[in-house]
């Protein structure tokens, strides 16, 4: 999203590449490693299916039957005595998981500088869910295609480099992102699962759209609604002018307080508006705030997107 | 300056943006504050939502007011308005401003000053040059900007002396060598001197002269003169004051030391001048003892030197020794050779007695020897150089004298006259004739006035030999022409003799109030009239203190000397300041106003005009406005802030306090004027004169610093051990001591704080009873200051335990050469100690049953001898009793080799740390070297106790008759 797309020069390209990996090298062991601590303190449950199937880990060995190839003999069990064995495993099967983190500019707001931005954190806990699921086998990507999901330890870090872009603001201001970001629902596999972290600021329309299309291809999911305190509290009071974060959006009072239980009001409408669009397509509503511990929500995620595994 | 209702404007011409007050409203209004820049998010919520109360978008009326009021200030301010402003001084070229600077102005030399600061001000704003003409200490005219003047201003003091023929010739001069035409303005403390006529017309003929004076009269006061037993105390003044603006009753103040050595006002009197009076005098009785403290008289509210009056030797206390011969016999007191002189002396003179060889020093005004015959070589020449220098020796006869054969052949250097010998008596029963009575004293006589009682009579005398010189030396007589009193000069004092005792026992003179007033006739009890010039020929007198103009002591040191006579007859100058003056033990005061000097005001020729001083002084109020729109600026910036929202309410009310304080102090700032900070300067400056007295009071304060721990040091019994320097033995003794500290809370009422290690150089002592000073043969020799507070510390009842820790100071033989090299140490360490002569332990010393019983006392060495202060020579041992009578003292030092610490250490949690002999009999050994610990502390904080309860029995019974 946040990748440049300057116009190289040949001579240019060799060093603005090491540049940009190497800034990438740099932002991204942070996310990464903050992600891991956060996976590391969540316990993966029963991931084993206890039967045989397509697996890494060994189930049983078994005599050679009528109709295996010979390529399944498993020829250092078999060489111990007169029977042919083979080697079975364990089943596993893989969910693909899909994640979509809103990349809108609404999402790089902070109150204060104690606390992380909206889009720091629901990177956060988008990779740190994401790791939890690569470490239980199944695969996660992204949505729309640019990072399909796949299984793996490597594909943590590719989510991790794809995020802390996301996570980057654009240093190009011609590439200044739009207020709001609507979701990306494309290339999502049928039966899929999908978690969409996002303020759900913007119009509601296209999200509408959006889970309508998920929930037609049997995808179920989570929206996870990352919000700032200030947000929440509307802690402003006399003359002020609002402005959104690409100041494309504007709104002037005189007096700030009085619009507070109006906001209130409208956030509580929204915020009821979406509850009522994920019971309809069988999602679940979540929400965050970025003052609160991450933990909390990574504990919530896991538990919600493991409802209805087999 | 434009004047507009009472004010005086310098720039009048900014009044004229008042006029845009009007175009600011309308432009203040229409903007309202700022709004505040907010990034938020959720700006999609709140598209489309209305204020619901719709707020006035323009500035509220009172912030408006506010601001056009700051402005309006403001513009007042820079306009520079003056409260009464003085009027414009007529003429422009060069001003030169004369000011007498006597005395005689001191004590309104602030209005003074703050007239002559208004008139350059006035002179600066005209752009004349002015110079400034001190007639008391002249200078050469120098023209320049009044600004400069005005920043001397504060360095320009009153003179303690009046302009006098030197000063006034100076002047003339330097009128003379300035060319320029000048107006003047004379600045007149208000009296007249003569010369001043001269000046006048050197000035009118210059230019326009005006006389500033102030018209108050001047108060003076005249040194106080004795008068038969009471002071005459005089004050003048120059005119009576026309409006009774003056007060007609003045106090004058006597002041001087109280016993206790601080200055306090001793005694007042009023004086009150008769209408039309110049002079007014009173007598002041005071008590001879008090008078004889008086430093000055003065006339409180009057800062001036002429309201001053030092007092001089007049009014001293002497010094008189009295050495009566042979040592302290117990007669009955009035048969004692001094009994009457001290009787007589004591009310009006400091009586010192003891020995000659220690009064000498002293340097007393006055030695008496009351029937000294015989007196050593050394101590006759000193006492003839004594005498020399200025003391009086009074001697008087008696039975030793008259026996003995001094001056018999010669005449004797301390005797008037040669004696014959035996003296006489008449009148007893052996004698014809009846005792003798006085003859009249002669004129020549100092007795010359006293009149004699009838019943003075002379029974016996000493008798002066016949010589040329007799009769010049006798200043008292029998009737028969005996001499009773002799005198002779000697060097600058002299010697006076007188025949009889001092005691009654040869004649009734000393019973008699004759006796007193002859003592104060030869100046023993009080000093004499002033001195006439001729008798100080030949003298040089040294400033000791003198007066400023203020009245005020200032610095003599760099004065040089005046001779005698100049002292009495020349007038008060530079060279001359009014001021205690010393010559040979002597002193004389020098006062700006003498006996017979009156005070008679100036007097203007025509053609001067004389104006008097502005009362109320202009007074620049641009710092009061400039400081209110200040204040209401910062009042303006919290109005916005709060209604812009930015200010929370639960700061604001703080910070508007605080922008409240900030504003009020600009204000305040603002209010105080040029001229009262010029006023402080001088105010500061002349602090700065005044002798500093911080040293003494500093180190006072540093006296009084403790350091926390000695506190608690010295709430609790502390053992304490000295450091060797070597760690292993620092830490065995302080373990050591631990282990004893231990034993003692456990086992006696002596409950110790954690004991300490203490360094020679740097801790105090007094704070241990005992020290425990384990010996090492490297150890270092303490300092000279330590040596000195160990004995300090010995002498004032502390113990030291000296230890050498190897058992070789065992032999009871410790010159046979075999001493350890830490015995050796130890006889470095102690040589220099205060040390009483030592014995090995007796077996009956109070150590042995201090708590304990005990015969031998081991440390980690079981049996060495130890040394303590050996007993007196007369120490006997009663008869059943099985020690001696021993009850003086603790011994200072306990010294032995014993290892004591080594036994005694324990760790932290109490087990011994080091072995001590083997199996049961070593921890007996450790046992008893803790009780020599307990019977040590016992001994160190009882003494004696023990060994003074052998006499319990014999006490009680005695109790029991």
């Amino acid at each position: 999203m946040s990748q440049t797309a300057a116009p190289q020069e040949a001579a240019n390209a060799p060093a603005r590449l090491r540049s940009a990996a190497e800034s990438a090298a740099s932002t991204l062991p942070p996310l990464l490693v903050q992600a891991q601590q956060l996976a590391g303190s969540v316990l993966s449950g029963d991931h084993g299916r206890r039967r045989v199937g397509m697996g890494d880990d060994f189930w049983q060995y078994r005599p050679l039957q009528q109709g295996d190839s010979r390529r399944m003999v498993d020829h250092r069990r078999s060489a111990r005595g007169d029977v042919q064995f083979v080697r079975e495993r364990e089943l596993q099967i893989a969910q693909t998981v899909y994640l979509w983190v809103d990349a809108g500019a609404s999402m790089r707001f902070a109150s204060s500088s104690a606390q992380p931005r909206k889009i720091d954190r629901a990177c956060l806990i988008g990779l740190a869910l994401s790791i939890l699921m690569l470490r239980g086998g199944e695969r996660v990507g992204l949505t729309g295609g640019s990072l399909p999901p796949r299984r793996g330890t490597l594909q943590s870090l590719r989510l991790a480099e794809a995020l802390s872009n996301v996570q980057d603001s654009p240093k190009d201001p011609s590439l200044q992102v739009a207020d709001y970001a609507p979701p990306e629902d494309r290339a999502m596999a049928p039966q899929a699962r999908a978690l969409f972290i996002s303020d759900f600021l913007g119009p509601f329309a296209p999200l509408e759209r959006a889970l309508s299309k998920a929930a037609d291809r049997g995808i179920q999911g989570v929206l996870l609604q990352v919000l700032d305190p200030a947000e929440e509290q509307f802690p402003y009071a006399g003359r002020t002018r609002f402005e959104s974060v690409s100041g494309a959006l504007s709104h002037e009072t005189l007096k700030a307080d009085a619009l507070r239980q109006t906001y209130l009001a409208r956030l509580a409408e929204r915020r009821d508006a979406l509850d009522q669009l994920c019971r309809t397509t069988g999602w679940r509503l979540g929400l965050h705030r970025s003052n609160d511990p991450a933990l909390a929500a990574l504990m919530w995620l896991y538990h919600a997107m493991d409802r209805g595994q087999p | 300056m434009t004047s507009i209702a009472g004010l005086g404007f310098v720039a009048p011409w900014l009044l004229l943006g008042l006029l845009a007050l009007p175009i600011l409203w309308i432009l203040l209004r229409a903007v309202p504050p700022a709004p505040k820049k907010r990034v938020f998010p959720a700006v999609i919520l709140l598209l489309g939502l209305s204020d619901r109360d719709s707020q006035s978008d323009r500035t509220p009326w009172w912030l408006l007011a506010l601001r056009l009021l700051a402005v309006a200030a403001a513009i007042l301010g820079f306009a520079g308005p003056v409260l009464n402003p003085t009027r414009e001084m007529a003429g422009s070229g060069p001003l030169v401003v004369v000011v007498d600077a006597s005395w005689a102005g001191a004590a309104h030399w602030a209005q003074t000053r703050k007239q002559i600061a208004t008139r350059l001000e006035d002179a600066g704003r005209a752009n004349r040059p002015v110079a400034l003409l001190q007639l008391s200490s002249p200078q050469a005219l120098q023209f320049q900007a009044a600004s400069t003047w005005q920043s001397q201003l504060p360095g320009l003091h009153p003179q303690p002396w009046q302009p006098g023929p030197a000063q006034i010739q100076a002047t003339l001069d330097h009128l003379n060598n300035s060319d320029l035409g000048f107006d003047s303005l004379w600045f007149s403390d208000g009296l007249a001197y003569p010369g001043q006529e001269s000046i006048t017309t050197a000035l009118a003929a210059r230019g326009a002269v005006t006389v500033v004076s102030s018209g108050l009269p001047v108060l003076g006061l005249l040194p106080p003169e004795a008068q038969d037993g009471a002071l005459e105390i005089s004050a003048l003044r120059s005119h009576a004051a026309p409006n009774g603006n003056t007060p007609t009753e003045i106090l004058v103040q006597a002041r001087g030391r109280d016993p206790g050595g601080t200055q306090r006002t001793l005694a007042q009197v009023g004086l009150s001048f008769a209408p039309e009076a110049l002079r007014a005098s009173t007598r002041l009785t005071l008590p001879a003892e008090l008078r004889a403290r008086i430093e000055r008289f003065e006339i409180p509210g009057q800062r001036s030197a002429g309201a001053v009056s030092l007092s001089d030797d007049r009014l001293r206390r002497r010094e008189v020794a009295l050495i009566a011969a042979g040592a302290a016999d117990e007669g009955l007191a009035l048969l004692s050779q001094l009994h009457y002189l001290r009787q007589a002396l004591a009310p009006t003179a400091d009586l010192l007695e003891g020995s000659l060889s220690e009064i000498l020093p002293a340097n007393p005004d006055v030695i008496v020897l009351a029937d000294v015959a015989r007196l050593s070589p050394q101590i006759n020449d000193a006492l003839i150089a004594w005498v020399e220098e200025g003391g009086l020796l009074l001697r008087f006869a008696g039975p030793r004298l008259a026996s003995s054969d001094t001056a018999r052949k010669d005449e004797e250097i301390l005797m008037p006259v040669r004696l014959r010998i035996g003296g006489r008596s008449i009148g007893g029963a052996m004698s014809w004739g009846e005792p003798k009575t006085l003859a009249p004293f002669a004129a020549g006589s100092p007795f010359f006035g006293l009149t004699i009682p009838e019943e003075v009579s002379v029974s016996s005398q000493v008798v002066a030999q016949p010589d040329p010189s007799l009769a010049d030396r006798v200043i008292a007589a029998l009737e028969d022409g005996t001499p009773l009193v002799t005198r002779k000069p000697l060097g600058q004092g002299q010697v006076v003799l007188f025949h009889v005792t001092a005691n009654a026992e040869w004649s009734s003179l000393p019973l008699s109030g004759l006796f007193v007033r002859m003592l104060e006739r030869l100046a023993v009890s009080s000093a004499a009239k002033p001195p006439e010039a001729t008798s100080l020929e030949g003298t040089t007198w040294r400033p000791v203190t003198v007066l400023d103009g203020f009245g005020r002591r200032a610095e003599a040191d760099t004065l040089p000397g005046i001779s005698g006579p100049d002292l009495i007859t020349a007038e008060s100058g530079p060279t001359l300041r009014p001021g205690l003056y010393q010559s040979g033990g002597h002193s004389l005061a020098r006062n700006a106003l003498r006996q017979g000097d009156s005070l008679t005001p100036a007097r203007w020729g025509a053609g001067i005009s004389l104006v008097g001083y502005d009362s109320t002084p202009e007074r620049p109020l641009a710092g009061l406005l400039l400081g209110l729109a200040l204040l209401l600026l910062s009042l303006d910036v919290l109005a916005t802030l709060q209604i812009s929202g930015l200010l929370r309410r639960a700061s604001g009310v703080g910070m508007i306090a605080g922008a409240g304080v900030i504003g009020a102090g600009l204000l305040i700032a603002g209010l105080i004027p040029a001229p009262a900070q010029a006023q402080g300067l001088v105010q500061a400056q002349e602090r700065a004169q005044a002798p500093v007295q911080s040293p003494a009071s500093s180190g006072q304060d540093a006296g009084q610093d403790i350091p926390p721990d000695h506190v608690t040091r010295a709430a609790e019994l502390t053992l304490a051990h000295v450091l060797t320097g070597d760690a292993t033995t620092d830490r065995i003794a302080l373990a050591g001591l631990r282990g004893l500290s231990d034993t003692l809370y456990f086992r006696t009422s002596v409950e110790p704080a954690p004991p300490v290690s203490i360094d020679l150089e740097r801790d105090d002592l007094a704070l241990y009873p005992l020290l425990y000073w384990p010996v090492i043969p490297e150890q270092a020799l303490p300092s000279a200051a330590a040596y000195a507070r160990l004995n300090t510390y010995l002498r004032s009842g502390g113990m030291i335990l000296f230890d050498t820790r190897d058992a070789a100071l065992a032999s009871s033989r410790p010159t046979n050469g075999a001493a350890s090299a830490a015995a050796r140490r130890l006889q470095q360490l102690a040589l220099s100690l205060d040390i009483p002569p030592l014995e090995p332990l007796p077996s009956d010393h109070v150590l042995t049953r201090a708590f304990y019983l005990l015969q031998d006392f081991p440390g980690r060495h079981p049996r060495g001898p130890l040394w303590v202060e050996a007993a007196p020579a007369d120490a006997e041992q009663v008869e059943g009793i099985p020690f001696r009578d021993l009850n003086d003292g603790v011994t200072p030092v306990v010294i032995g080799g014993n290892d004591w610490a080594a036994a005694w250490a324990v760790d932290r949690n109490g087990r011994p740390l080091l072995p001590v002999g083997r199996g049961y009999s070593g921890e007996r050994q450790r046992e008893l070297a803790f009780r020599f610990g307990v019977n040590l502390v016992m001994h160190v904080l009882t003494g004696n106790y023990k060994s003074d309860q052998v006499h319990v029995p014999a006490l009680l019974e005695r109790l029991g008759q």
